[in-house]
């Protein structure tokens, strides 16, 4: 039945109780020949936000697809939350929320049937009062009603957060969430990311240093499927430009 | 849990349909247009219509069965339209689901639509074909729609899966499903056939129905083995 468990796989596995939040060791991933992903390496511990930067084609939505279980690796090992993904791949799944630039939301469902939707399919105890608490907290409650398609790119997104945090994930992946936001809908989900920062284990791709740089304890720069660079703790705007300049091959700078 | 994650699936897909009626309305349309076409082929000759449209029913099995068929491909085609074209397949591998869960609940909702279109067009199709005739097998009858459309739901949701996944979908799950279809297609025609001629062949029936009926079983079998990877990657 191939390398997904579900209800029919075995009894769960033992979990390391201080084992890092997410760690992935050697992740390699190809499409057919071309090897897009080589030798990855990173942890992030329980609370920590890393923030990964490159350029196009880089390898950073792959490196997030993988750790998300949307992509299988092609060498290397990924465990979230203790859970090895390759042969425990759904109590990680519980554990993850994703956030990316599509909503990942069924545009003829409304808000709340989009909610209960995913909290039926993630087991959520009490959908009614979860989906109304985080409708209210992403202030989309008075469009509860509303079908998707009629909401605006930044509601959706505000939606998509719902969504992601719905599960309670303890990490939480965030795919350029930026990408698209008009200014207002940008201050909306910072604010919301400011939020929940304390409360998940963040991986966020972006291309904009800044707001890369804002919440991040951890970066790194991939660069044509490799890591260039890596620092602990948040390197100041200014030398981090300098730093990424350096680090990315020339020509590959958006 | 696995129960809810289904059931949450299915709602998902029959809101959706019920909202938009896309599915529905063109598998319908397609499916009684398609009987019209048929009716005036075959009665037309020369100018002169027959007045025999008794003749009809030797041929109305496979005219049956060509249509709902050719319908449930539409049908088919545009069961992971949701998933594909607003990227919510991502959010539904997210999911902490067994791939073989959402499998079940797509096959279900493909056959809820295609059991619907033949309520509507069945009668459709007896008036036309079968001249009113009452079928003198009717319990027989519904077991063999019942086990063609379990058959052509199966084979169809995993061929549909597979092809999603490639740029020609459109094209790559009528080029992989009909030469498939082939056998539950001559089971199912060979079947209806002989219920519309009201011929005493209960035999070759019964053995109609349990060839649909191991038909079924290979196909579920066969997503239940291999949907983890059609639905992958």
């Amino acid at each position: 039945m191939g390398s997904e468990a579900g209800p029919r796989a075995a009894a769960p596995r033992e979990v390391a109780v201080d084992a890092p939040e997410i760690r992935v060791e050697g992740l390699g991933k190809a499409f057919g020949r071309r090897d897009v992903l080589r030798d990855v390496s990173f942890t992030v511990p329980r609370g920590g936000f890393l923030t990964l930067f490159g350029p196009n084609g880089a390898g950073k939505t792959t490196t997030l697809r993988l750790v998300a279980t949307l992509l299988r690796p092609s060498s290397g090992s990924i465990a979230i939350a203790g859970h090895e993904l390759r042969d425990d791949p759904q109590p990680a799944r519980r554990a993850i929320g994703f956030i990316s630039h599509n909503p990942l939301l069924y545009r003829d469902l409304t808000a709340q049937e989009n909610l209960r939707f995913y909290a039926d399919m993630y087991g959520v105890a009490d959908p009614a009062r979860r989906i109304a608490d985080l409708l209210e907290r992403v202030e989309l409650s008075h469009r509860r009603y509303d079908l998707a398609r009629t909401f605006s790119k930044g509601m959706l997104q505000r939606l998509a957060i719902a969504r992601a945090l719905l599960h309670r994930p303890r990490v939480l992946l965030l795919d350029e969430p930026h990408s698209g936001l008009d200014p207002h809908a940008v201050d909306i989900l910072d604010g919301l990311l400011g939020e929940i920062r304390a409360e998940h284990t963040f991986v966020m791709t972006t291309h904009n240093l800044g707001k890369g740089l804002e919440l991040a304890d951890q970066v790194m720069i991939l660069d044509a499927g490799r890591v260039v660079f890596r620092q602990t703790g948040r390197p100041a705007a200014a030398d981090f430009a300098a730093v990424y300049r350096e680090h990315v091959r020339a020509g590959a700078v958006d | 849990m696995a129960f809810r994650q289904f059931r949450a699936l299915l709602r998902k897909d029959i809101v959706s349909e019920l909202r938009t009626r896309e599915m529905i309305a063109s598998m319908f349309l397609f499916v009684v247009l398609a009987m019209i076409i048929f009716h005036y082929a075959f009665t037309v000759h020369a100018g002169s219509s027959s007045s025999s449209s008794g003749d009809l029913s030797l041929f109305a099995g496979g005219m049956l069965w060509v249509v709902f068929v050719f319908g449930a491909l539409l049908g088919l085609n545009r069961s992971f339209v949701h998933e594909k074209d607003e990227g919510c397949l991502d959010g539904l591998l997210l999911c902490p689901v067994d791939r073989v869960i959402i499998f079940l609940a797509k096959m279900t909702a493909n056959l809820i639509f295609l059991g619907l279109i033949q309520v509507l067009a069945v009668p459709v199709f007896v008036v036309i074909f079968a001249s009113g005739r009452v079928a003198t097998h009717l319990p027989a009858f519904l077991a063999l729609i019942v086990l063609a459309d379990l058959g052509i739901a199966a084979l169809g949701t995993l061929l549909a899966t597979i092809s999603m996944n490639t740029r020609a979908r459109d094209l790559l799950l009528p080029i992989l499903f009909l030469p498939l279809a082939i056998p539950l297609l001559i089971a199912a025609a060979s079947g209806t056939s002989t219920v519309f001629s009201g011929a005493a062949g209960g035999g070759s029936l019964l053995a109609r129905l349990a060839f649909l009926l191991v038909y079924d079983g290979v196909f579920l079998v066969l997503a239940y083995g291999t949907y983890d990877f059609a639905i992958g990657e």
